[in-house]
């Protein structure tokens, strides 16, 4: 299994399975990376909400996530379209992350800054499917309490977590992308559901 | 209770199914009972509304415009209207100056001419009248060395050394 580095995520090399890889797939993944506005409208709460979900850190995210669509959209004649752009993206984001978190500028902010999600407020933004008004708000309170657990997990085990189930990437992909052996992956993964499972209630 | 009440799947299977890693016999398991894909089901839907509220709030935040940012850096230096602002200041504090001093240096060019010329007439008549009040101030006046009865001869005490005499 080839190990992801930063250089063949950001040219778009990574191959993942069902996903469109024909030469018409790539010219119009292409000609969508050609315009960055309309990347960003696409792709930007989507980035946002990933490196949120790994990190809990809202400026974070906004920064990454926008730092990611910029290195899509100056690299974009190296994407190959053997993955989806939303994959190859996030790629991207995690390669930026990563060079954020390395960063001592990041280190320091980390430390005097105290930078969160409310939960609360992001709750409030579940969208209502219909149900009951009580259905809402049970709805609303296992949302923060899935942002709430989350909150205790170890950068690792939020990264995968966010990977595997908020962008649904399986687990061989993930152990690409981070670099990770897959039985690591598959611990960490391991962990943070026993996590979030047995704080969400017995019912799950 | 019926075979599949008896045996559900334990939390390791769940988690190995909802990883993607499940066993077939674990799927086929979750096929068959209703409480263990409930419980699949159940762990889905919390994390489904979770992605739901997550994306919508990051739909929220205000959006940026990434074309400007996009641009190569020199364009969008030469473009920034703070940048032009500042160029302008910094001639005008440079420029200024400058041309204040070649426009006093032309003046003074100009007028040190005329002053230069009418110096050496100036210079000569100033001698001129400077002689004559000299020799007005001299006109009638007696001699030191009559008004005094000086005599022209040595001093007493070089009288002995010629050689200062001739000095």
């Amino acid at each position: 299994m080839a190990t992801y580095s930063a250089t063949t995520l950001e040219l778009g090399r990574p191959s993942f399975a069902g996903i469109e890889s024909s030469v018409t797939g790539r010219r119009g993944a292409i000609s969508e990376l050609d315009d960055i506005d309309a990347l960003s409208r696409t792709y930007r709460a989507r980035l946002i909400r990933f490196v949120v979900n790994a990190t809990g850190d809202p400026d974070l995210a906004e920064t990454v996530a926008q730092d990611a669509l910029l290195r899509a959209y100056n690299g974009r004649e190296a994407f190959r379209g053997d993955c989806g752009i939303a994959t190859w993206l996030t790629g991207i984001a995690i390669n930026v992350l990563r060079n954020h978190q390395r960063t001592e500028r990041y280190k320091f902010w980390k430390k005097v800054k105290s930078k969160a999600v409310d939960v609360q407020e992001m709750a409030s933004f579940l969208p209502a499917d219909g149900s009951s008004a009580e259905a809402q708000l049970m709805a609303k309170e296992k949302v923060m309490q899935l942002a709430r657990v989350l909150e205790t997990l170890s950068s690792n085990q939020r990264t995968v977590f966010a990977m595997r189930f908020t962008e649904e990437m399986e687990v061989a992909d993930i152990s690409e992308m981070l670099g990770m052996q897959v039985n690591t992956v598959r611990t960490h993964l391991h962990r943070a559901l026993t996590a979030v499972r047995s704080q969400l209630g017995a019912k799950i | 209770m019926t075979p599949e009440q008896s045996a559900h799947l334990s939390e390791e299977a769940i988690n190995d199914f909802l990883i993607g890693l499940g066993s077939p016999d674990s799927e086929a398991h979750l096929a068959a009972c209703s409480k263990c894909s409930s419980r699949v089901k159940g762990f889905r839907s919390e994390v489904n509304d979770f992605n739901l509220a997550t994306l919508a709030w990051s739909e929220a935040r205000p959006q940026v415009r990434l074309y400007e940012a996009a641009r190569p850096q020199a364009r969008r230096f030469a473009a920034s209207p703070l940048i032009w602002a500042l160029a302008t200041v910094l001639l005008l504090a440079v420029g200024f100056p400058l041309w204040k001093h070649f426009q006093l240096a032309a003046n003074d060019a100009s007028a040190k001419a005329p002053v230069s010329r009418d110096s050496e007439a100036q210079i000569a008549q100033d001698n001129d009248l400077l002689q004559s009040v000299n020799v007005a101030l001299n006109e009638g006046e007696e001699s030191p060395v009559a008004v005094y009865h000086l005599s022209e001869a040595p001093h007493p005490r070089l009288r002995s050394r010629p050689e200062l005499r001739k000095q």
